[in-house]
């Protein structure tokens, strides 16, 4: 079945990884709504610039619709869209989630200890009402769309104000926007690689509607019965369209115009203590039975060099003939290599741990544990619990033994459902592993692991071999939360209305 | 008043059901007790503890004593009972999708039933009918299910290992050693509180422990 989406109403920061068009500069920037009427004109200075998710002009396209040097989107908190005065009976349709925000789920998303939000961004101990993005070209673009928008908020006469409250590379805490960039190698090329040195951004979940999805589905859309993949409802990712329950999402508030095309969107600001995980790899490497990077590997499901799978690639030898095959395949089959596959020859966990990132986070087929036909199909555990990822790494390692740098990811999901969606994937996939007949274990990058009461995981490896598993002990907090809110990221259409202060549930 | 005690959520629903109909859902649980494979989906889903479907005939509840009054009843009930981890609320995509023909064939004389798929009225309709849980002891609140079985399965191969292996050379010891730890290395999950299942019975439980010293 094909469906043609309205990419003119929805947001592209929805449908596109801007990273992956080669925007390496993003500014993400929070603002406080002080007046409804002011608030409102600038919100309708700010959608004549939105951009959307039309397709740009490629060669041999229609070339009217060019490229931006520049991209700007914006979304809101419930707060926010209270103080745009949004009616009543808009507001008390949305879902529960959205409406208490990020910092009063932290008992749910674990953020505790050094993650808690007393330990956040300064922005986040005032109410955070919008949240724009920048994301450009170069650097000049950048600045450029910046002061335009500050341009914007001088206008609207008091009626937003700009929040201030970032930390910055330099020690600041204060800064009026958060940077994020690519990172580079030493020759200054950028690189899709993240602050402790893997290879993301590889796959998103695919789903109808989108364009090319038939080179692009493998691996990304949802696993069949026969081993097929067939992209993913829209209604999973954007609301006012059909989810995989077959109905139309129940977060959606009223009326329809609000909703339609719109969707939401969890903003993570999350630091990684580069100097422990460097000291982490390099201890439990020492017992690991495989080199260090196999053992990175192992924790994440790929390998840091190239992302190759590590359920393809579950050791050093195979690695060097993945690499091999890798090196001789055009672009089409390196992408397939990097995104086709599952865990179907590999259901007790001897290639790619349970543990390991990838695996957790999207288990695919596995969590029929091999038992044929078990469910009517194989990803009915998973394929409502899927997140589009967005986002960009932040600030540099400096001193790459230590953990007080400025240095992590801004991490953005996007999904119809927070609750059914990123929380639940974050509360009992991350924190919890039930699912994966793990009990507590958490997953190992990602874990808000206690520093009283340090918890472990277990590599395992080929049953019947007589080798014992590998024990991963004494699992330090690697990620910590610096702050973070979930948003509504509305259509063109909605954004209008609301600008105009025209929306009507009756 | 609360449908968890520590991992496990309690789940009672009754269901009317016309009594001249009965006897085909009783077909159906004697087929799925004697075919096993049907319940093979139910059986994956670790989560679960148990799961009981009951018919109760039109005249079968209880009548304790004569002055009892007699219930005239115009529809059977089917009873269906499980424990499992987690929330109806959490996990009901994970039951709706992994077992719909399952669900459908259990409830589908049900009055109103209206089909697993789309999920929002299956939802409705299971927490209409349901029953909350006045009273809900949990003896051992940490364990999930498959803590249980895990911990069944280490103590036996524990005890087995001891009478096996003790007084064998440290080598072959430890080959016997490693070869206990790789046929168990998916039973080694901790065994900790549960995460939170709702911010409202998590205060709840709060407010409640908070009455016990
Ligand atoms: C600092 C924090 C994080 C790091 C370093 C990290 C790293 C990675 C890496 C290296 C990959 C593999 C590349 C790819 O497949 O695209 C990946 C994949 C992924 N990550 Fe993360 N991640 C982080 C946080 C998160 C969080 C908070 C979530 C969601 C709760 C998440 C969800 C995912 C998903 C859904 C995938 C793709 C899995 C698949 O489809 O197979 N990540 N991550």
């Amino acid at each position: 079945m094909t469906k043609d989406l309205d990419l003119t109403d929805i947001q592209g920061n929805i449908i596109k990884a801007y990273g992956a068009y080669n925007y390496q500069k993003a500014r993400y920037l929070f603002l406080r709504v002080n007046n409804g009427d002011k608030g409102r004109k600038f919100v309708g200075a700010i959608t004549a610039k939105v951009t959307t998710a039309i397709s740009w002009n490629k060669s041999g396209n229609d070339p009217t619709v060019e490229k931006p040097t520049a991209t700007t989107n914006i979304a809101f908190t419930y707060v926010g869209l209270k103080a745009l005065e949004l009616p009543t009976a808009s507001l008390r349709g949305f879902p529960e989630d959205f409406m208490m925000g990020m910092a009063k789920r932290k008992d749910i998303l674990g953020d505790d200890g050094p993650s808690a939000p007393e330990n956040w961004d300064n922005i986040w101990k005032e109410r955070v009402h919008i949240w724009m993005s920048i994301n450009a070209l170069n650097t000049e673009a950048l600045i450029e769309r910046y002061n335009w928008v500050v341009q914007q908020v001088e206008a609207s006469g008091g009626g937003v104000t700009l929040l201030t409250g970032h930390r910055g590379d330099n020690g600041e805490d204060d800064l009026p926007y958060q940077e994020a960039s690519v990172l580079y190698d030493e020759s200054g090329e950028s690189t899709p690689k993240e602050h402790f040195g893997f290879t993301d951004g590889i796959g998103d979940p695919v789903f109808e509607g989108q364009t090319n999805i038939a080179a692009r589905v493998l691996g990304r859309g949802k696993l069949m019965r026969d081993g097929s993949w067939a992209p993913l409802a829209t209604g999973e990712f954007l609301l006012g369209h059909v989810d995989e329950a077959m109905e139309y999402p129940k977060t959606s508030p009223s009326p329809t115009l609000l909703a339609r095309n719109g969707t939401y969107m969890v903003y993570r600001k999350l630091h990684e203590n580069v100097g422990t995980f460097n000291r982490f790899l390099d201890e439990q490497s020492k017992s690991f039975p495989g080199s260090k990077e196999m053992l990175a590997a192992k924790l994440a499901g790929r390998w840091r060099d190239n992302g190759a799978p590590v359920v393809k690639a579950p050791d050093d030898a195979s690695k060097a003939e993945w690499d091999k095959a890798f090196e001789a395949t055009d672009f089409a089959g390196k992408k397939r290599m990097l995104t086709d596959f599952n865990y179907n020859d590999d259901i007790h966990g001897a290639k790619c741990p349970y543990s390991a990132h990838l695996r957790r986070i999207n288990p695919r087929g596995s969590l029929e544990y091999g038992v044929t036909d078990a469910y009517e199909t194989p990803g009915a555990l998973v394929n409502r619990r899927r997140i589009l990822r967005r986002g960009l790494p932040y600030g540099s390692v400096k001193d790459a033994t230590r953990d007080d740098g400025n240095h992590g990811i801004i991490f953005m999901a996007l999904n119809a459902d927070i609750q059914r969606q990123f929380e639940f994937v974050q509360q009992q996939w991350i924190n919890y592993a039930n699912d994966f007949k793990e009990g507590n274990d958490k997953e190992v990058l990602l874990g808000n692991h206690d520093a009283q009461h340090p918890g472990k995981v277990v590599l395992q490896v080929e049953p019947g071999s007589g080798k014992p598993p590998h024990f991963v002990n004494n699992i330090p907090r690697l990620v910590e939360t610096r702050g973070g809110d979930y948003f509504f990221v509305p259509s063109i259409t909605a954004l209008k209305l609301i600008a105009a202060g025209m929306v009507d549930p009756t | 008043m609360s449908n968890i005690a520590g991992k496990a959520y309690a789940m009672n629903v009754i269901t009317p059901i016309r009594w001249y109909t009965t006897w085909t859902n009783k077909l159906f649980f004697k087929a799925a007790t004697l075919l096993p494979s049907t319940l093979k989906g139910l059986q994956t889903l670790s989560l679960i503890h148990y799961a009981r479907w009951v018919i109760i005939p039109r005249n079968g509840f209880p009548h304790l004593d004569s002055s009892q009054p007699k219930e005239d009843l115009h529809y059977a009930y089917m009873l269906f009972f499980s424990n499992f981890n987690g929330s109806w609320d959490q996990y009901v995509d994970s039951f709706t999708f992994a077992i719909p023909s399952g669900l459908d064939l259990f409830w589908k004389w049900n009055v109103r039933y209206p089909k697993s798929v789309p999920l929002t009225p299956f939802h409705n309709y299971i927490r209409h009918n349901q029953i909350d849980t006045a009273h809900y002891y949990n003896a051992y609140p940490m364990a999930a299910s498959n803590d249980v079985k895990s911990a069944q399965k280490i103590k036996k191969a524990l005890i087995n290992f001891n009478a096996k292996s003790s007084d064998k050379s440290p080598e072959d010891f430890l080959q016997d050693y490693y070869q206990l730890l790789n046929d168990l290395q998916h039973h080694f999950g901790d065994m900790k509180p549960t995460p939170i299942v709702s911010l409202s019975s998590y205060e709840v439980k709060k407010r409640y422990e908070q009455t016990q010293f």
